[in-house]
């Protein structure tokens, strides 16, 4: 899901640093301050865990591969913004360690999988957990995913419209090519994992590990 | 047969080789010459026919070559050009790869024997841990800084 170095011109990458960097300090400042200094080891711990999931490919038929992103947990127990910042840490980790992403690309991809997506599970999840909260936690992880997938499908489109020497492939190309993956094979794992991993959490019992 | 018709025969006779050439394509076969460039994912699956744009240092806004990678994600081009090439491999996912090849390495290099596919090596498995560390040292960090000074603000 992770659109790579090279594929996106500053005309969006500049712009997606303008939002992504502000909107970071902000986050870390409000949520990672010494009041949260019991959480950070469940934290830091399902951050790893998101990190080794992303690089766990799911083969789908085709040719291709897709991936879980795991965040979408954090947003839920604690907050989306949560979410952003320890997905922009995995996203620099793997760009750095690993040449997936990039980092003239973090912020673009940062706001694509870290906030976007996390945001629109959270709502998922506020607007259904009083009606089945397992089935809720379900959706928001389902929705997660396609909602970051259609932000780094429409980054990828709009810089085609912009100048197609950075991406050559098209908006109609790009979208079915990276959406069948994720509503057929990355949303329904990434909705197990999500209430796997809770459920498992839940039993541990964990201090400030709560879903209301 | 007249003179004319003699005359001619001769001619058709020496002019159908040349013509006939005109529309003979040629080829030409070297060895170990072209760079070959494989792009695969870190699992080791390979993008297969995934599209690939080349740009030579001579020309970096007109591509030098458009294609697919092969079935094995394989693409080799023949450079005519010394210098850092250009090459960028888009998956229809969105996935790929932009990178430069050096040219003038690739070409003095001896050609490489019996490479096989990619497989997993132990950079493949000391990666993720050197990720899964660095995750760790921050939020480890993190923990260490707030216990000293105190959880109070």
């Amino acid at each position: 899901m992770h659109v790579p170095d090279g594929f996106l011109s500053p005309q969006i990458t500049i712009p997606a640093y303008a939002v992504w960097a502000p909107l970071w300090a902000w986050a870390a400042r409000r949520h990672f301050g010494r009041a949260a200094v019991e959480s950070l080891p469940v934290i830091g711990t399902l951050t790893a865990l998101a990190f080794v999931i992303q690089t766990i490919m799911i083969p789908v038929p085709g040719g291709t591969s897709t991936h879980l992103v795991g965040v979408t947990l954090l947003a839920l127990l604690y907050h989306p913004l949560v979410a952003f910042v320890c997905e922009s840490l995995v996203l620099l980790v793997q760009a750095l360690f690993f040449g997936a992403g990039g980092v003239t690309v973090l912020g673009v991809n940062a706001l694509a999988m870290g906030l976007l997506g996390p945001l629109a599970g959270w709502l998922a999840w506020k607007a259904l957990h009083r009606v089945n909260g397992k089935v809720a936690v379900f959706v928001a992880a389902y929705a997660s995913i396609q909602v970051a997938t259609l932000a780094v499908a429409g980054a990828l489109g709009l810089q085609h419209a912009l100048s197609p020497r950075y991406f050559p492939l098209p908006v109609a190309v790009v979208l079915p090519a990276m959406l069948v993956p994720s509503l057929t094979a990355a949303g329904l794992a990434e909705g197990a994992y999500t209430v796997f991993a809770l459920s498992l959490l839940r039993k541990a019992n964990l201090r400030g590990v709560t879903l209301d | 047969m007249t003179r004319a018709g003699a005359l001619l025969a001769a001619a058709i006779a020496v002019l159908a080789p040349v013509a006939a050439g005109a529309h003979e394509v040629l080829h030409e076969l070297e060895r170990d010459r072209a760079i070959s460039l494989r792009a695969y994912f870190a699992d080791g699956e390979v993008l297969a026919y995934a599209q690939y744009e080349l740009y030579s240092p001579a020309d970096p806004k007109i591509p030098y070559q458009k294609g697919r990678t092969d079935r094995s994600g394989w693409l080799s081009f023949v450079p005519d050009v010394p210098g850092k090439w250009r090459v960028k491999v888009v998956d229809q996912t969105g996935h790929g790869l932009d990178l430069e090849v050096d040219a003038d390495a690739a070409l003095a290099a001896p050609p490489a024997q019996g490479r096989s596919a990619p497989a997993f090596t132990t950079a493949f498995v000391l990666r993720p841990l050197v990720g899964l560390a660095a995750i760790a040292a921050v939020f480890g960090g993190l923990v260490a800084v707030y216990r000293r000074k105190g959880t109070r603000p």
